[in-house]
C-alpha cells in the first residue's frame, strides 16, 4: 500500500460505464435459455428419434452445432464480456477506452449470434466442431473480436493503476489467443457467399481443429473464466486472495502447457504419432497448473467457510471451482492414450463436457450475476431463497447429467470392443450398443431439465430484482493514477506486472511455442503418405455428395477413423490412413459414434440400401435412432456450383485435370443418371437422377475406396 | 485476521482485493513435478527408446485373435465346411427353424423381406440361385462368408456357427412359401432341387 497518494489534489472524478455491462448480462440471459432449450431438444432426440419433428432445420446434425455454438459463443461469450467490462474498468481505474467500441462490440456480437442462428439450421456449415460457421461469419467474428481488443488494450493504455491484477493476465491470455485461434482455424477459400473449403486437408486439419477446438476450451471457456474467479471471488467472499506466488506460477504453466494438448482429442488416429504423444503427455502436465486455480479459488475462502451455509453466492463458487477440479483433473485422465481408448467417440466425453460447462462455466456465471445484478441495478436480490432453491436443483442437474453420461459412455465402450472366446464381437450390431442406453439418454434429459428449471428461477428472480430496482444514477468514483509512480519493485515479474506491453508479447509467445512446434511439421503433409500409395480424388458426384454430407452433420453423429484396435478392426475394417483423407477439405473424423464409423462403409451395402436407410432408417436397421431424411429424396443436386468448387480445390493442391473442372457439372449429372438407373433396376424410384440422395450415396460408396496402390 | 496471516499479506491492492504470498501447497508442487518427470519418460519411452508404435500393438493383439479363431481370418467368415445331412437334420427341429426365423428377422429381413421374399437382396424362396444352386451347403457358404461386392456381410465374421446354421435351416424351411409381392427372379433357375 506503499503507492496512495493522499494529495486531494490528485483525485479525478470518473464514472465506469456500467450501461455496457447491464447489455451483456441481459444478454447473457436470454441467450443462456436458447442454448439451454437447444441442448435439451438435441437430448431428446437422442432419446426419441421422432423429436426432430421431421423438420431439416432441427435434425440433431444441424441442431446440435446450433447447441454448441450458443453455449459457448452466446452464453459463454456475453458472461466473459459482461465480467470484463464490469472488473476491468475498476481493476485499472478507467473508464472503457470507447464507448462507441463498447456498443459496437456488443451490437456486432448479437449480430453474429442471430446469423449462426439462422445460418446453422438452414445447414450452411463447415463441419469443423466449433467452427462451423461460414466465411462471412467468422470474418466478423474475427473484425469484432478486434474490436474487443483495441477497447481492451486502449482501456490498458489509459489506466491509472499501474500494476495488473492476475485477472487482468488472464484476460490478456483470452483475447490474444482467441485471436490466434480463430484466425488461423479460419483460414477458408469461399466458393459461394455460404461455402467454404478450409486451406488444410485431412491430418493438417484435424491437427489444426483439434488445436482450434481443445483451445477454444482453455481459452474462452477457461482462462476468462479464472480470470473472472479472480476478481468476483475474493469480491464475494470480502477475502485476501490466498497465494500471489500460485498465481504467477499456474498462470504462465496454464498458458503454455495448454496450448500443446490439442491432440489429445485424435489418439489412435492416422496423426503422426509424436503428435498424439505430445498431446498426451502435455494434457497429464496441465493437471496441477489447472488445479493451481482451484486451490487459489477455494484456499480464499480459508477464514471464510461459514458463509458457503449462509451465502448462495459462495455456494455457487465453491461448486463451479469444485466441477472445475473435477473436469480437469478428468481430462488429463481421458488424455492418457489407454484410457481415451476407451472412451473416446462416447457419451463420456459428453459428460466431461457438461461437467465443465453447466458445472463450472454456468455455475461460475451464476454467481458472477448473483453478484452484480443487486450492485448495478443499486438494489437488493430479491429472494436469496430462490437463488438457494436454484443452487439445489441445478446441482443435482449437473450431477445426474455427469453419472449419467459417464455410464452412458462406459457401457458403450465396453460393448464395441467387448470380444468373445470364439474371437469375434460380442455385440456386433452397432445398435444394439445404442439401444442398451437409452434409458440413460432420458435420463441426462431430465436431468438437463432440472438445470434450466434452475435458471429459468433465476431469471425469475433477477426479473423482479431488477423491476423494483429504483432508477438509478451514474455515480462518480474518486480514483487517483499511479502510473508516474517509479517501480520500486525489486521483483521482475511485481515489475513485469507493470508493463502491460511486455507482459501481453510474452503471452503471445508462450502460446506460439507450442503452436508452431505441432502444426508447422503437418503443413507438409505429402511426407507422411507412404511412396506406394496413392489416393484417388472425389468425382464431381461423390464431391457434391460430401458437401450434402456436410451440411447435413454427418459428423455430429458418425465418425470416419477407424483406430489401430482389434475390435474396431473387427467391425470395421483395416485402420485409417494419411492417405485416406488426404484430399478431404474439411476432414470429417468426427469425436462421437451416436453412429458407426463410416470411414470404410463404401460398398458395403448395396446402392438401394443406403436409399432405403436414409428414408426410413428403420426399414433397414431395426431401432436405429437415427432421424430420416426424406428430404434428400425432393431436393435437387446443386450441379451448377460443381465446376467452381472444383477449381478451387484444385488451386489448393487437388490433382483434378483441367477437362475435370471444366466438365464437372455434365460429368456428375451422367454419373448421377447411372446411379439412379441401377436404384432403379433395384426397385428405387424413378426419375432420382437429379435428386441429393444419389450425389450423397455416391459419396458413402466411395468412403475407404480411394486408397490405390500405385 | 490473525497476525500471521497480516505478515504474509503483499502490499498489492487493487479495487479492494489484497493478495497473500502464500508458499505454494508442496503436495501441488510434488504433483507438478511428478507430471513433467512422467511426461518425459514417458515420451522418450515412445519417442526414442523403441516403445512399440499403434500399428505394432495392434499386430500383438491381431496376432492373439488369431490364436483364439483357430487361425481363421475375419474378413471373410469362417470357412467351416458343413454337411449338407447336418443341415436337413437340423430343419426338422423346430426349435432351430425358430431360432432361425428370430435371427433372420433381426438380421437378413431388412434386405431380404420378412417373409423372403427378397427386397435388396434377392427371393430367398423362389427356384432361382445367384450363388451356387439353392443346396443348404452352399447358402450356408454365403451367409458365412458373405457376397461383399454385392454387399452380402459375411456373418460368419459376426454371428456364431450355430445362429448360420439356424438361419439356414429356416431359410431351407421356407423354400416353396410362395409369398406376396416376391421380388423379380434373379440368377439361374435350378429345377430339380
Amino acid at each position: 500500500m506503499s503507492q496512495v497518494d493522499n494529495n486531494p489534489k490528485n483525485f479525478e472524478e470518473i464514472y465506469y460505464d456500467d450501461d455496457i455491462v447491464k447489455k451483456f448480462i441481459l444478454a447473457t440471459m436470454v441467450f443462456a435459455g436458447v442454448a439451454f432449450l437447444a441442448g435439451l431438444m438435441a437430448a431428446l432426440q437422442l432419446a426419441y428419434w421422432p423429436m426432430n419433428m421431421n423438420m431439416e432445420w432441427l435434425t440433431f446434425g444441424r441442431l446440435r452445432p446450433l447447441h454448441t455454438n450458443a453455449a459457448i459463443f452466446a452464453f459463454a461469450g456475453n458472461a466473459i464480456f459482461a465480467g470484463i467490462y464490469h472488473s476491468t474498468q475498476r481493476l485499472l481505474k478507467a473508464r472503457m477506452f470507447s464507448d462507441s467500441l463498447s456498443k459496437i462490440h456488443f451490437w456486432g456480437w448479437q449480430l453474429i449470434i442471430v446469423a449462426a442462428a439462422i445460418t446453422l439450421p438452414l445447414g450452411y456449415s463447415q463441419a469443423k466442431e466449433y467452427a462451423e460457421l461460414e466465411w462471412p461469419i467468422d470474418i466478423a467474428i474475427a473484425v469484432i473480436w478486434v474490436v474487443f481488443a483495441i477497447n481492451f488494450f486502449g482501456t490498458l493504455w489509459k489506466r491509472r493503476e499501474k500494476h495488473m491484477y492476475v485477472a487482468l493476465w488472464f484476460y490478456i491470455a483470452t483475447i490474444i489467443t482467441v485471436a490466434v485461434l480463430h484466425i488461423v482455424n479460419s483460414i477458408e477459400i469461399p466458393v459461394s457467399l455460404f461455402k467454404s473449403y478450409p486451406v488444410y486437408a485431412g491430418i493438417q486439419d484435424a491437427l489444426v481443429q483439434w488445436w482450434y477446438g481443445h483451445n477454444a476450451v482453455a481459452f474462452f471457456l477457461t482462462t476468462p473464466f479464472l480470470g473472472l474467479m479472480y476478481y468476483y471471488l475474493p469480491k464475494a467472499a470480502n477475502r485476501p486472495v490466498y497465494s500471489y506466488r500460485l498465481s504467477i506460477i499456474h498462470f504462465w504453466a496454464l498458458v503454455f502447457i495448454y496450448i500443446w494438448a490439442g491432440p489429445h482429442h485424435l489418439l489412435y488416429t492416422a496423426l503422426p504419432e509424436w503428435a498424439q504423444t505430445l498431446g498426451m503427455v502435455f494434457s497429464v502436465m496441465l493437471w496441477a497448473p489447472s488445479w493451481g486455480g482451484m486451490i487459489n479459488g477455494l484456499l480464499t475462502l480459508k477464514g471464510a467457510w461459514h458463509t458457503l451455509r449462509t451465502d448462495p453466492i459462495i455456494k455457487f463458487f465453491v461448486a463451479a471451482l469444485t466441477f472445475y477440479g473435477m473436469a480437469t483433473f478428468e481430462g488429463p485422465l481421458l488424455s492418457i492414450k489407454t484410457v481415451s481408448g476407451l472412451a473416446h467417440y462416447t457419451d463420456w466425453i459428453v459428460g466431461h463436457v457438461h461437467g465443465g460447462a453447466l458445472g463450472w462455466n454456468g455455475f461460475l456465471t451464476f454467481a458472477m450475476f448473483y453478484y452484480l445484478v443487486p450492485r448495478l441495478w443499486n438494489t437488493k436480490l430479491y429472494s436469496e431463497k430462490l437463488a438457494n432453491i436454484h443452487f439445489w436443483i441445478g446441482f443435482l442437474g449437473v450431477m445426474g447429467y455427469y453419472v449419467s453420461m459417464v455410464a452412458a459412455g462406459i457401457t458403450q465402450g465396453l460393448m464395441w470392443r467387448a470380444i468373445g472366446a470364439d474371437g469375434k464381437l460380442i455385440y456386433p450390431d452397432f445398435v444394439e450398443t445404442v439401444t442398451k442406453i437409452i434409458p440413460l439418454y432420458w435420463a441426462r434429459a431430465f436431468s438437463g431439465t432440472l438445470f434450466i428449471i434452475g435458471f429459468a428461477v433465476m431469471a425469475y428472480n433477477i426479473y423482479k430484482t431488477i423491476k423494483a430496482a429504483p432508477a438509478s444514477q451514474p455515480v462518480a468514483v474518486k480514483v487517483t493514477s499511479n502510473m508516474k509512480v517509479q517501480e520500486t519493485s525489486t521483483e521482475t515479474h511485481r515489475a513485469l506486472e507493470g508493463a502491460a506491453t511486455t507482459f501481453s508479447v510474452l503471452t503471445l509467445l508462450a502460446v506460439l511455442v507450442g503452436s508452431v512446434i505441432e502444426i508447422y511439421p503437418t503443413l507438409s503433409l505429402h511426407k507422411y503418405v507412404p511412396k506406394d500409395v496413392q489416393t484417388v480424388p472425389y468425382s464431381q458426384l461423390e464431391l457434391a455428395g460430401r458437401d450434402i454430407y456436410i451440411r447435413e452433420g454427418c459428423y455430429v453423429c458418425h465418425s470416419q477413423q477407424i483406430r489401430p484396435m482389434a475390435a474396431e478392426v473387427l467391425r470395421y475394417g483395416k485402420p485409417s490412413t494419411v492417405a485416406d483423407s488426404m484430399y478431404d477439405r474439411p476432414f470429417q473424423w468426427g469425436s462421437k459414434r451416436t453412429g458407426p464409423d463410416l470411414a470404410r462403409v463404401g460398398k458395403k451395402y448395396p446402392d438401394f440400401w443406403h436409399f432405403r436407410h436414409m428414408i426410413d432408417p428403420r426399414a433397414t436397421t431395426p431401432n436405429s435412432i437415427m432421424p430420416a431424411y426424406p428430404w434428400l429424396e425432393r431436393h435437387k443436386i446443386d450441379f451448377v456450383s460443381l465446376r467452381k468448387k472444383l477449381s478451387v480445390m484444385q488451386n489448393l493442391g487437388v490433382p483434378y485435370t483441367d477437362e475435370e473442372v471444366a466438365n464437372a457439372d455434365i460429368q456428375a449429372e451422367k454419373d448421377a443418371k447411372k446411379v439412379a438407373a441401377e436404384l432403379k433396376a433395384q426397385g428405387a424410384p424413378d426419375n432420382l437422377h437429379d435428386k441429393e440422395i444419389v450425389a450423397l450415396i455416391a459419396y458413402l460408396q466411395s468412403m475407404g475406396q480411394k486408397e490405390k496402390k500405385k | 485476521m490473525s497476525n500471521q496471516d497480516q505478515d504474509n499479506l503483499t502490499d498489492h491492492e487493487y479495487d479492494g482485493i489484497r493478495e497473500y504470498d502464500n508458499k505454494l501447497p508442496i503436495w501441488w508442487l510434488a504433483t507438478f513435478i511428478g507430471t513433467v518427470i512422467f511426461a518425459f519418460i514417458y515420451w522418450l519411452h515412445y519417442e526414442f527408446a523403441g516403445g512399440p508404435d499403434l500399428q505394432a500393438e495392434l499386430k500383438i493383439e491381431m496376432e492373439q485373435l488369431q490364436e483364439k479363431t483357430g487361425g481363421h481370418g475375419h474378413d471373410h467368415g469362417t470357412a467351416v465346411a458343413v454337411s449338407e445331412e447336418e443341415l436337413l437334420k437340423l430343419m426338422t427341429s423346430a426349435d432351430t427353424v425358430s431360432n432361425g426365423k428370430l435371427a433372420f428377422t433381426g438380421k437378413c429381413a431388412s434386405c431380404h423381406g420378412d417373409q423372403l421374399q427378397g427386397l435388396i437382396g434377392p427371393n430367398l424362396v423362389d427356384e432361382y440361385w445367384i450363388h451356387g444352386k439353392g443346396s443348404l451347403s452352399e447358402i450356408h457358404t454365403v451367409v458365412s462368408q458373405g457376397v461383399p461386392e454385392k454387399g452380402m456381410p459375411a456373418w460368419g465374421a459376426m454371428l456364431k456357427e450355430d445362429e448360420i446354421k439356424s438361419i439356414v435351416a429356416y431359410i431351407g424351411s421356407q423354400k416353396g412359401s410362395n409369398p406376396a409381392n416376391p421380388k423379380a427372379p434373379q440368377g439361374e433357375k435350378v429345377v430339380n432341387n
